[in-house]
């Protein structure tokens, strides 16, 4: 019973990435088949043929989620600091909070204008800027409880025994927090590279990344390129769960 | 706050952080929605006539706004309901199958789950005395367990987007629970299998949320056994006289479910603003917020544009609240 249990987890948790990959290497799927018939790779030769572009779009959405990633950890790294010592603390901390809870779309409307007035919406620099808000926000939540008493300490330290600013950050601080920044950076590039209400709304459809091909494709009912996006849409997320399985935990 | 500290925040590092915190997320925000709310009473924009509250009559009389409302609160209450007691009774059945604790709390260490038992032994920690054959089945039930745990993270690399792409192909009528209805004969055809997407209840758009949730929460709570020490308690308890149901109902339960309640009031607040998922497992009528919000935003007719801001206003305001009274939970638990 325990064993059918703990298989049943399994195939739940595994079952839409199975799903995916089964459709992205079908040719057909007729009803009431249980599988699809016959397998192929053409959809998948498909990308490297040039026939359809998502290769581009991949490498467009890795160069979007990198430098969100990179620079939302860096900011919130430093803006963490100021807010985690800040006698005001809850309160911008409830600030922080906001975009990382609240949905990127419903706020991407109202911010439109904003991008609008600029003359960045629909460009790649005003999708980066967009998700950067919502990434940042999630970059301070992080660390903020990064900064603790204990690093206070370590700092005051550091100034007592005669150290410079540019040495408490290279040889104590930065090392210290080595593994939280590249988690941060990871699940930062995560969060842009899930992004699809604001990458729509602010791209106004001109930045294409891969969460918008799927949708493009559902709508031109042509499941098994949908399947194919959604494939390369899941295997960083997977690659960094694989790779970061000792990290993750940390933030749960 | 000690004096060094403020002198910490108060350094250039401080000062660069504060500048980043107003330019990133404080201004574009909150002129954003400033600049919404001016739309809404007619103050700027193309439509704009002079102060009016039009607009915010007719989105707060508006059954569509409330359906929209409702809709989203019910999906929200039922996924957080269906993820947090789903997800504990995931948790508790992995504890209960024989997972060590330390197993339960880090799924990397399946693999070394015997390693695990004879250090424990030889540091003199924890010696047990193990029948013969009985290594062999906890070995093979901590590994069956420990990869149901590894699988329990593969949802947590699942965008919303391909979640509701999978949970259409598998949950619509012509999707692969109706093949195998139709293959066992539980159905004759697809338009016999019973609406699980674009339906009243919402039955898709759940079911995706929580496929995504509940994965979270199980491995959540295993971790929080481990850390509230939830097993020395219950054993404390049991000590004490209480059976298991109570110490499971007096004990277990309540340090777990009063440690997620913020995690689940914030889980409320995204589910009820979602949009990938209800957009395409949703119906026309009624709407979830966002899908409504952006609907209305992207019409053609201008009057809906500035409703689409009030709503995203009300939104606002509403999570905004959650938000407030999620943290002030977090702060007494930390005080």
């Amino acid at each position: 019973m325990k064993r059918l249990a703990s298989a049943i987890i399994a195939v739940v948790c595994a079952l839409p990435f199975a799903l995916v990959i089964m459709l992205s290497l079908a040719h057909g799927w007729r009803f009431p088949a249980i599988l699809p018939h016959p397998f192929t790779a053409e959809l998948w030769r498909s990308i490297v043929t040039g026939r359809v572009d998502l290769g581009a779009v991949f490498a467009r959405s890795a160069a979007l989620s990198a430098t969100v990633a990179l620079l939302s950890t860096a900011a919130s790294f430093i803006t963490a600091k100021f807010i985690a010592y800040h006698r005001r603390r809850p309160l911008l901390l409830t600030l922080a909070y906001a975009p990382y809870v609240m949905s990127p779309v419903i706020l991407g409307v109202c911010i439109l204008y904003l991008y609008i007035r600029a003359g960045i919406d629909g460009t790649f620099a005003g999708v980066v800027l967009a998700q950067t808000i919502f990434a940042f926000s999630f970059g301070i939540v992080f660390f903020t409880a990064f900064w603790n008493r204990e690093k206070l300490e370590l700092e005051q330290l550091v100034y007592t025994m005669g150290g410079t600013t540019r040495q408490l950050y290279s040889r104590v601080l930065l090392p210290l927090s080595r593994d939280a920044l590249i988690l941060c950076f990871f699940q930062t590039f995560l969060i842009s590279w899930f992004q699809y209400g604001i990458t729509l709304l602010i791209g106004e459809g001109k930045v294409q990344t891969l969460p918008l091909k799927v949708f493009d494709y559902i709508g031109e009912a042509n499941p098994g390129y949908a399947a194919l996006s959604s494939c390369l849409l899941v295997i960083p997320p997977v690659v960094m769960l694989w790779i970061n399985k000792r990290l993750l935990p940390r933030i749960l | 706050m000690t004096t060094s500290a403020v002198r910490s925040y108060r350094s250039s590092a401080g000062t660069l952080g504060f500048a980043l915190f107003l330019a990133i997320a404080v201004v574009p925000i909150a002129a954003s929605l400033l600049y919404a709310l001016l739309y809404t009473l007619g103050l700027t924009g193309l439509l704009s006539n002079g102060f009016t509250l039009t607009t915010w009559s007719r989105v707060v009389t508006s059954r569509e706004t409330w359906a929209a409302f409702g809709i989203s609160a019910y999906v929200s209450a039922v996924v957080c309901a269906l993820s947090t007691f789903g997800g504990l009774g995931v948790a508790l059945f992995l504890r209960s199958a024989g997972v060590p604790p330390a197993i339960a709390a880090r799924p990397r260490a399946a693999t070394v789950l015997g390693r695990i038992v004879r250090a424990r032994g030889r540091k003199g920690h924890s010696v047990e005395i193990v029948p013969p054959g009985e290594d062999a089945r906890r070995l093979q039930a901590g590994r069956l367990h420990s990869r149901a745990i590894a699988f329990l993270y593969l949802p947590l690399a699942l965008p919303m987007t391909v979640g509701a792409f999978a949970g259409y192909q598998i949950l619509s009528p012509i999707g692969l629970f109706a093949r195998i209805a139709a293959r066992i004969h539980l159905i004759g055809g697809a338009q016999e299998f019973p609406a699980f997407t674009n339906d009243v209840l919402h039955l898709g758009v759940i079911a995706v949320h929580v496929l995504l949730a509940l994965p979270f929460f199980a491995l959540l709570f295993l971790q929080l056994c481990e850390s509230e020490r939830v097993d020395a308690y219950a054993a404390l308890s049991r000590s004490l006289g209480a059976t298991d149901r109570q110490t499971l109902l007096r004990v277990t339960l309540p340090i777990l479910l009063h440690r997620t309640r913020v995690n689940v009031l914030l889980l409320f607040v995204i589910v009820l603003g979602s949009y990938e998922i209800p957009l395409l497992l949703g119906r026309q009528y009624p709407m979830m917020v966002s899908v409504l919000t952006v609907t209305k935003y992207q019409r053609f007719d201008l009057l809906q544009k500035p409703e689409a801001f009030a709503i995203a206003i009300l939104y606002t305001i509403v999570s905004g609240a959650a938000i407030v009274i999620a943290l002030r939970q977090r702060q007494e638990e930390t005080a």
